[in-house]
């Protein structure tokens, strides 16, 4: 169908149009139209049976539960904060009166060893012990405290 | 179905003159939506009132508007009473009144044009009608059916192609 048959069709078919309203369902229509001039609003009045209180409850309830949500917020974010407490050093109220460090040499030795070359060189290896010695007397308190330590010094180069 | 006003409407109204131009192309629409003569009233009564009162200059409502109204409330209609509607849409053409306004001497025409609409696939119908009788435009179908425009430009076309064949007896 081209064009033209199209609108030529178009036209036989609008040559036939809707039928009317019956009358019956026209006039019941018509009545069921709202008027056309919107009604004026009024202030709101309560309906029947409702007392003129009500209204001022809802509000009452909004402010209510507007209470209740700030009265837990500020709870939340001004409540004191529970002390942490610290916990205690062993050295908490601790006055030392004597502190003692000392050395004490455990072991000494030589021992040869040989450089990447091949020529030997002697080492002098002493093994000591570190002490820390701190005394409360007030409280009968002696802590104790003891190190290694290992000492190597090169000595010389040995010729054989 | 009556709302209960009590009120006419003057007969030279603008509401007036708007139902005489378009409700008759309303009733059309309504009545191939549903099966009842009664519901297809109903339907044409709601969708006018409903979309009036969306109206908040209290002009006569976009045609479209009152339309897509009018489907709506016939899909409603149809899942609340599917299995009474099945039956009687099927029926509903042997006892259907006449669609279309004819003469005596044109009756024929009419009833055929439509039992031609009655066998016509429905996605045809609908834009054929709309377009036809409505005068709606194929941007105001499309948001009627929400479908998109170039969607009923194509089922017009195809629509009216069918409906020349079923009808090519009595029209040209």
């Amino acid at each position: 169908m081209n064009e033209q048959e199209q609108e030529r069709y178009e036209a036989e078919l609008r040559r036939t149009p809707p039928v009317r309203l019956p009358d019956d369902f026209m006039a019941r229509l018509k009545a069921a139209m709202p008027p056309t001039e919107p009604a004026p609003r009024g202030p709101l009045r309560p309906a029947a049976g409702i007392p003129g209180w009500w209204p001022a409850l809802r509000w009452l309830a909004t402010a209510m539960a507007l209470f209740i949500v700030i009265l837990l917020a500020a709870r939340t974010n001004f409540a004191p904060k529970p002390v942490k407490p610290e916990p205690v050093s062993a050295n908490y109220g601790m006055k030392a009166d004597d502190v003692q460090v000392n050395e004490e040499l455990v072991s000494s030795f030589d021992v040869v060893a040989k450089l990447p070359g091949g020529q030997p060189v002697r080492f002098r290896c002493r093994q000591w012990m570190n002490q820390l010695i701190v005394t409360d007397n007030h409280r009968g308190v002696e802590i104790k405290e003891t190190s290694p330590r290992v000492e190597v010094i090169p000595v010389q180069i040995e010729t054989y | 179905m009556n709302s209960g006003s009590k009120h006419e409407l003057p007969a030279d109204s603008e509401w007036a003159q708007w139902l005489g131009r378009h409700a008759p192309a309303l009733l059309l629409f309504a009545r191939q939506q549903v099966g009842r003569e009664a519901d297809a009233q109903d339907l044409v009564q709601e969708a006018v009132v409903e979309s009036w009162r969306r109206q908040s200059d209290g002009a006569p409502p976009p045609l479209g508007l009152v339309y897509a109204t009018i489907r709506h409330r016939a899909i409603d209609l149809a899942r609340r009473n599917e299995r009474r509607l099945a039956r009687e849409v099927a029926a509903q053409f042997d006892s259907a009144p006449c669609w279309f306004d004819s003469g005596v001497e044109e009756r024929e025409r009419s009833l055929l044009i439509q039992k031609a609409m009655t066998n016509l696939p429905e996605i045809y119908r609908n834009v054929v009608t709309l377009k036809v009788w409505g005068g709606l435009t194929f941007s105001e179908i499309g948001e009627t059916l929400e479908i998109p425009a170039n969607t009923a430009a194509s089922r017009y076309r195809y629509g009216l192609i069918e409906l020349r064949k079923l009808t090519k007896e009595v029209l040209a």
